[in-house]
C-alpha cells in the first residue's frame, strides 16, 4: 500500500514539476522544476528495484546536467519577458497535439503490456538478488558483455569535451596572466635600475 | 490489493514525453526551456526502458537507459557550448530571432 | 563474454581502432606540437581514413562476422560502405583545409571531429543492435552538431547548429521512444532475434516501434517529411562542413536504415514498404520541385540531397533481395559526386577571397575558369544520370531494382523526377556557360584544385570500371536474401 501511495505522489509531483518546466516565466525556476523532475523519477526508480540508475541519475542528471543549465542560465543575461512572447499562441495548439500523443502511446503501450515474452530471448536475465544486487548485476555485464558500447560511450565524451572547448575557448591576448615562474626567477638586476637624472630633465621609462 | 504494474510506469513515461514535445511547441521563443524539454523526453525514454528491464527480468533496458544517460550528458555539454557561442554573436537566445536562415 | 573473447572480436575491427586510436593521437598533437601543426594533422588524418578504409575492405571476412553478443557485424556489404564513407570525408577534410587557413578557423580539433563522426558512421554501418545503432548515430551526430557551428564569430554558424541539435534530439528522442517500444514487446534489441520474432507475431506495438526507429533515422538521411531542417543547416554552416554533411552521412544512415529494415524485418517487408514508399515520393517531390525556385547554391544542393536520399528510399522500398546492392552502389557514386560538386562550390571565390554562394555569381564561370566549368557540368551531368557518366549506372541500378521488387509506380516517379531534376541542374549549366560574366571569379587554392580534379576524374573515368564496381556492389549485397 506505501508503495502505491508512494508512486503516485512520486509520479504526480514529477508532472506538475514538468508541466512547470514549459510554462514557467523565469527559465531559473524552470531548471529547479527539472530538478525536482529528476530526483522524484529517481524515486520511481528505486520503487521499481533498479536503485544503481536512481543513484546515476542524481549524480548525473541533477549533478552535472541541471547545474550546467543553471550555469548558462545565469551567466547570460537573458530578457525573460521577450522569450515568453508567442506562449499563449501555440499553446491550444500544443495542447491538442500533445493529447493526440499522449492517446496514441497509452494505445501503444497497453498493446505491448499483453506482449508474451519468451524468456529465452533475454541476452541478460536478472540474477536472483541473493546472487547479485542490481548494481552488482550492472557491473557484472557492463564491463564484459557491452565493453563496446562503454567504450563507445568514451568517444561519445571525448567529442562533447573537444566540442565544447574548441566553440568556447578563447585566448584574449589582452588578459594579463600571472607567471609565477618569471616572477620567482626576477632578481634586483632585472627589476631595479639606477639612473642619475640630470636637475630638471627627468627620466624616460 | 492493487500493485504497481507495468502500465503505471508506460502511462508516466508517456504524459512525460508527451509534455516535452507540447514544451518543444509552445516555446518557441525560449531555447532553454526548449532543451529542457529535450531532456525530459530523454528521460521519459528511460523509466520506458527501466520500467521494461524491471518487469522482463532482462538487464539489457537497464544498460540501455545508462548509455542514454552518458549520451545525455555529453548532448548536453555541447549544445550549452553551442549556445553560449550564440549568445555572444547576437546577443540573445531568442529562437524568433532565427531569422538570418528563414524555416 | 571473456578477454580472450573481447580480443578475438576486436581483431576484426582493426579499421575502427586505427580511426579511435588515430584521433586521439592527433588531438595530443594538436595540443603539443606548435600551432602551425595544422595542416599536417589535416593531411594525417586523410592518411588515417584512406588507411581505415582500406582495411574495412581488406579485412571483411568471407562471411559476416558477428561480434559482441550479436551487437555487431562486419562484413562485405559494411566493408563497401566503409570505403566509400572514409573516402569521401578524406575529400571533405581536404576541401576544408584552405578554406578554414582563410579564415583563421584552422584549429586541428576540425579534422579530430571529422574522424570521430565517421567513427560514428562505421559504427551506424556495421551495428547489429539497437545500441549499437544508437551509439553510432549519437557520436556522428554529436560530432557534426560542432563542425556545423564550427565557425564560432558567424552567426549564421552558430544559429545553424543550434537547428541542427534541436531537430537532431528530437529526432533521437523519438528513435529512442521506438527502440523501447521494440525492447518492450520482444525483449531483445537484436537484429537476428527480431528477424525470427518478427515473422510469427504481428503486434502494434512492435509496428509503432519500428516506425518510430525508421523515422528517427530519416531524420538524419533528411528524407521528406523530414528534411526541414536540412535546407538552413547546409546554407548556414561553414561551406566545408556542409560539404561533409551531404556525403558521407548521408551514405552512413541509408545504409544503416537498409540494415536496419533488412536484417530485423526483412521477413515482414509488407509492414514497412508502404512507409518508405510514401517517404521516398515525398522527398523526389520536395526535392525536385523546391529546388527549382532556389537562387543560394548551397541550398540548392540541400535539395538536391533530399532529392537523392529520396532515390535511396526506393532502393530500400526494393526489398531485401534486389534493394541491398542497388543501395550500396547508388549512395556510394552520391557521396563521390557530392563531394565533388562541393570541392567546386569551395572554388567559387572572388577577388577578395571571399566565397560566391549566389547562383547569379556562377554567370560566366566558363569565360574565366574553363576547366572548372568542365569540372561542374561533368558532375551535374552524373549526377542527373546522364549515361556514360558514374551517376547514370547508379540510377539504373535503382530503377532495375525497383521493376524486379515490384514497386513499378516508384520506378516510374524516379524517372518524372528525374527530368524535373535535370532541369535545375541545366538552369546553372545555363548561367554558367551562356551569361555573360558579373565578378571576377578565382579558383579554389591547392588542395582544393587537387581534390576537385581528382573527383572529376573518378567521375569521369571510372565508367569503364563500371563493372568491377557493380560486381562489388552485388557481392557485397548479396548475402541478404
Amino acid at each position: 500500500m506505501l508503495q502505491i501511495a508512494a508512486f503516485y505522489i512520486l509520479a504526480a509531483v514529477a508532472l506538475i514539476s514538468a508541466i512547470m518546466v514549459v510554462s514557467a516565466k523565469n527559465p531559473v525556476h524552470s531548471v529547479m522544476f527539472l530538478i525536482t523532475i529528476f530526483v522524484t523519477t529517481s524515486g520511481l526508480f528505486v520503487l521499481a528495484g533498479a536503485e544503481y540508475l536512481a543513484m546515476l541519475l542524481i549524480v548525473v542528471y541533477v549533478g552535472a546536467v541541471a547545474v550546467l543549465f543553471l550555469f548558462v542560465v545565469m551567466m547570460l543575461d537573458i530578457d525573460f519577458v521577450e522569450l515568453k512572447q508567442g506562449f499563449m499562441r501555440y499553446a491550444p495548439f500544443g495542447a491538442l497535439v500533445a493529447l493526440v500523443l499522449f492517446a496514441m502511446f497509452v494505445l501503444v503501450a497497453s498493446a505491448v503490456v499483453e506482449a508474451k515474452v519468451d524468456p529465452h530471448v533475454l541476452a541478460s536475465p536478472t540474477p536472483a538478488l541473493d546472487v547479485a544486487n542490481n548494481t552488482q548485476a550492472i557491473g557484472r555485464i557492463l564491463y564484459t558483455d557491452y565493453i563496446l558500447f562503454f567504450q563507445l560511450a568514451g568517444m561519445v565524451l571525448f567529442v562533447a569535451m573537444i566540442g565544447a572547448i574548441v566553440l568556447t575557448l578563447r585566448h584574449k591576448p589582452y588578459v594579463k596572466r600571472q607567471n609565477v615562474g618569471k616572477q620567482v626567477a626576477r632578481t634586483r638586476k632585472t627589476g631595479v635600475e639606477n639612473t642619475k637624472p640630470k636637475i630638471g630633465e627627468g627620466v624616460s621609462l | 490489493m492493487m500493485e504497481i504494474g507495468l502500465t503505471h510506469y508506460l502511462a508516466f513515461a508517456a504524459a512525460l514525453f508527451t509534455i516535452g514535445v507540447f514544451g518543444i511547441f509552445v516555446n518557441r521563443k525560449n531555447i532553454i526551456v526548449i532543451l529542457m524539454s529535450v531532456e525530459m523526453i530523454l528521460l521519459a525514454v528511460n523509466v520506458n526502458f527501466v520500467a521494461f528491464s524491471v518487469f522482463l527480468g532482462d538487464l539489457v533496458g537497464q544498460i540501455f537507459a545508462m548509455f542514454v544517460l552518458t549520451v545525455a550528458a555529453a548532448e548536453a555539454a555541447v549544445v550549452l557550448a553551442i549556445l553560449v557561442v550564440y549568445f555572444r554573436n547576437r546577443g540573445t537566445i531568442a529562437v524568433d530571432d532565427l531569422n538570418v536562415l528563414k524555416g | 563474454m571473456n578477454l580472450a573473447s573481447v580480443t578475438h572480436d576486436l581483431a576484426f575491427m582493426t579499421p575502427e581502432l586505427v580511426i579511435a586510436v588515430g584521433a586521439m593521437l592527433l588531438v595530443l598533437m594538436g595540443a603539443f606540437v606548435s600551432k602551425s601543426a595544422y595542416r599536417a594533422i589535416t593531411y594525417l588524418s586523410v592518411v588515417v581514413l584512406l588507411v581505415a578504409g582500406f582495411l574495412g575492405v581488406q579485412h571483411a571476412p568471407d562471411n559476416a562476422q558477428v561480434l559482441f553478443n550479436g551487437s555487431y557485424v562486419v562484413d562485405a556489404f559494411g566493408g563497401f560502405a566503409k570505403l566509400i564513407i572514409a573516402l569521401t570525408a578524406a575529400c571533405a577534410i581536404l576541401l576544408s583545409a584552405d578554406y578554414l587557413a582563410e579564415r583563421n578557423l584552422e584549429k586541428p580539433e576540425y579534422p579530430v571531429l571529422a574522424l570521430l563522426a565517421v567513427l560514428g558512421m562505421y559504427v551506424m554501418v556495421s551495428a547489429h543492435d539497437l545500441l549499437a545503432v544508437y551509439m553510432g548515430v549519437e557520436l556522428q551526430s554529436l560530432a557534426l552538431y560542432v563542425l556545423a557551428a564550427y565557425a564560432r564569430d558567424d552567426r549564421k554558424s552558430s544559429e545553424a547548429g543550434l537547428k541542427y541539435f534541436v531537430l537532431g534530439a528530437l529526432s533521437s528522442g523519438i528513435l529512442l521512444y521506438g527502440v523501447s517500444l521494440i525492447y518492450g514487446f520482444t525483449g531483445t534489441i537484436n537484429f537476428g532475434k527480431l528477424m525470427t520474432i518478427a515473422k510469427d507475431t504481428s503486434n502494434v506495438g512492435l509496428i509503432f516501434g519500428m516506425v518510430f526507429v525508421l523515422s528517427g533515422i530519416a531524420f538524419k538521411m533528411s528524407v521528406a517529411p523530414f528534411h526541414m531542417w536540412t535546407p538552413d543547416v547546409y546554407e548556414g554552416a561553414p561551406t566545408p562542413s556542409t560539404a561533409f554533411f551531404a556525403t558521407a552521412p548521408k551514405m552512413a544512415a541509408a545504409i544503416l536504415l537498409g540494415r536496419f529494415l533488412f536484417e530485423a524485418f526483412g521477413e515482414v517487408v509488407s509492414q514497412w514498404r508502404d512507409v518508405v514508399s510514401i517517404m521516398a515520393v515525398l522527398s523526389m517531390f520536395v526535392g525536385a520541385i523546391f529546388a527549382l525556385q532556389q537562387t543560394n547554391m548551397k541550398r540548392l544542393l540541400a535539395y538536391s540531397s533530399i532529392l537523392n536520399m529520396g532515390y535511396a528510399m526506393v532502393a530500400i522500398a526494393a526489398g531485401p533481395v534486389y534493394g541491398p546492392s542497388a543501395l550500396l552502389l547508388f549512395t556510394a557514386i552520391y557521396a563521390i559526386t557530392s563531394v565533388g560538386m562541393f570541392g567546386v562550390l569551395l572554388s567559387m571565390r572572388d577577388a577578395k577571397g571571399k566565397e560566391i554562394t549566389k547562383i547569379s555569381g556562377y554567370s560566366g564561370l566558363s569565360k574565366q575558369r574553363p576547366l572548372l566549368s568542365l569540372a561542374l557540368t561533368i558532375m551535374f551531368f552524373s549526377i542527373t544520370g546522364i549515361p556514360p557518366l558514374l551517376g547514370f549506372f547508379g540510377k539504373f541500378q535503382i530503377f532495375i531494382a525497383a521493376v524486379d521488387g515490384g514497386v513499378m509506380p516508384l520506378a516510374l516517379i524516379l524517372v518524372i523526377a528525374s527530368v524535373i531534376s535535370a532541369f535545375y541542374y541545366l538552369r546553372v549549366l545555363k548561367v554558367v556557360w551562356f551569361d555573360e560574366p558579373s565578378v571576377e571569379i578565382v579558383g579554389g587554392l591547392a588542395t582544393t584544385k587537387v581534390t576537385v580534379t581528382g573527383v572529376t576524374l573518378m567521375i569521369a573515368l571510372l565508367t569503364p570500371f563500371i563493372g568491377l564496381i557493380y560486381t562489388a556492389s552485388m557481392a557485397a549485397g548479396h548475402f541478404f536474401k
